[in-house]
């Protein structure tokens, strides 16, 4: 059956900071049997009848062939030689496994690609039609925010990610249908969406740190949430390659708005949290300025949708 | 539409750079932005400027010596690269 997934490191990166008054609705689904499981464990009788087979196979190998490289392999020092090198390679492999969580946070980052397609169909229509939904938080049990396949508010990088390669893609079918395209300009598209995305990611956080808001928005949330323009971006400029400008500007113009409200509504409760909380209309100095931070935030994503696409159509 | 991963990382070394040049003594102070003329009460809103001043000295000390290194690196890589 399933393993629980230690990490009471990830716990404190959600709980740190948060606001006393956050809503904490108790979930009972009926699906989620293990609050830290994000994914369905079905690795363990495969891989044992694998990790079986495999060893067998090799082992049988050198015995059963009747070329000379058998009695070389059958010889009593290469086999130690062999076993301890296949000591050797599970001894990094160990090393690795436990270091590589310092340089790249490997689990925090599988909350956030524990997704299923439920949640990836319900996401994509927040994101085009985000005017009905009418609850934004996110869930919480047990003090962790619950993985986005049980959650739609939940941010992801599923989404982002896919997006993204797919834009490059359709950058590239873009440029070739205008007989511009060259292999290097898609490394050059997909190096400059990036450093866009990075340069938003900075000042966003530096102006967040210099206007001292407490939030529990992570690095990784903001580059989720950043990462979804790309999601109506990809629907512009496929529209401007089927129906010209024009279908180019309506899609564009109504993703456009679409993110925009979309953003407001859930930076609103993250950089927002006490005000949004209560359901107060925003008022005083501090509140204020944070609502400048969310409204300047979501309006650049309309900014940065036209300036990363309108080079594409023509 | 060149703004690729390699000129923000030209900008942004740039940028620390003109950071770290701010000098405490001779112009610092002079403007009022002396990391001694920062500390308001203990109010529970630091403030913009002083948020700022604290991010410009804590850049200067820690980046100190990392620049010295990265400056280095992109000297001999433009030296050599163009």
């Amino acid at each position: 059956r399933g393993h629980e997934i230690e990490d009471p490191e990830f716990r404190g990166v959600h709980s740190a900071g948060m606001p006393a008054s956050k809503r904490r609705i108790p979930v009972s689904q009926p699906g989620m049997a293990d609050p830290h499981q994000l994914f369905d464990d079905t690795s363990s009788a495969q891989s044992r009848g694998y990790g079986a087979q495999r060893a067998a196979g090799g082992l049988g190998y050198p015995a059963s062939s009747a070329s000379p490289q058998a009695a070389f392999l059958a010889d009593p020092v290469s086999n130690m030689a062999m076993a301890y090198g296949s000591s050797l390679a599970a001894h990094g492999k160990e090393l690795v496994d436990k270091n590589i969580d310092r340089f790249i946070p490997v689990t925090k980052l599988k909350y956030y690609f524990a997704v299923d397609t439920m949640y990836v169909g319900k996401k994509l229509g927040l994101l085009v039609f985000p005017y009905l939904h009418q609850d934004w938080e996110v869930q919480y049990q047990q003090d962790t925010p619950v993985a986005p396949r049980f959650d739609v508010n939940a941010p992801d990088l599923y989404i982002p990610a896919m997006a993204f390669i797919t834009y490059i893609l359709v950058a590239g079918l873009a440029l070739g249908t205008q007989d511009r395209f060259s292999p290097d300009l898609l490394g050059l598209q997909a190096s400059s969406a990036l450093a866009w995305l990075a340069l938003e990611v900075l000042a966003i956080l530096l102006s967040l740190y210099l206007v001292t808001i407490n939030t529990d928005l992570t690095t990784i949330d903001l580059v989720a949430f950043l990462g979804y323009k790309y999601v109506g971006m990809i629907g512009g400029v496929l529209m401007g390659l089927l129906f010209g400008k024009t279908g180019y500007y309506l899609v564009l113009g109504w993703c456009c708005v679409s993110i925009f409200v979309f953003m407001i509504r859930t930076l609103r409760l993250k950089i927002l949290a006490e005000a949004a909380a209560e359901g107060v209309p925003v008022r005083g100095a501090r509140n204020q300025l944070r609502m400048y931070l969310t409204m300047a935030v979501a309006a650049a994503q309309p900014l940065f949708m036209y300036w990363l696409t309108f080079h594409l159509v023509r | 539409m060149a703004f690729t991963l390699y000129s923000l990382l030209q900008a942004a070394l740039l940028c620390v750079n003109a950071i770290a040049v701010l000098h405490e003594e001779r112009f610092l102070k002079n403007i009022g932005w002396g990391t001694d003329q920062g500390i308001g009460g203990f109010g529970e809103e630091p403030g913009i400027k002083s948020q700022l001043m604290n991010l410009i000295r804590s850049v200067r000390t820690v980046m100190r010596v990392p620049l010295i290194i990265v400056n280095s690196i992109a000297i001999v890589l433009l030296l050599l690269f163009g």
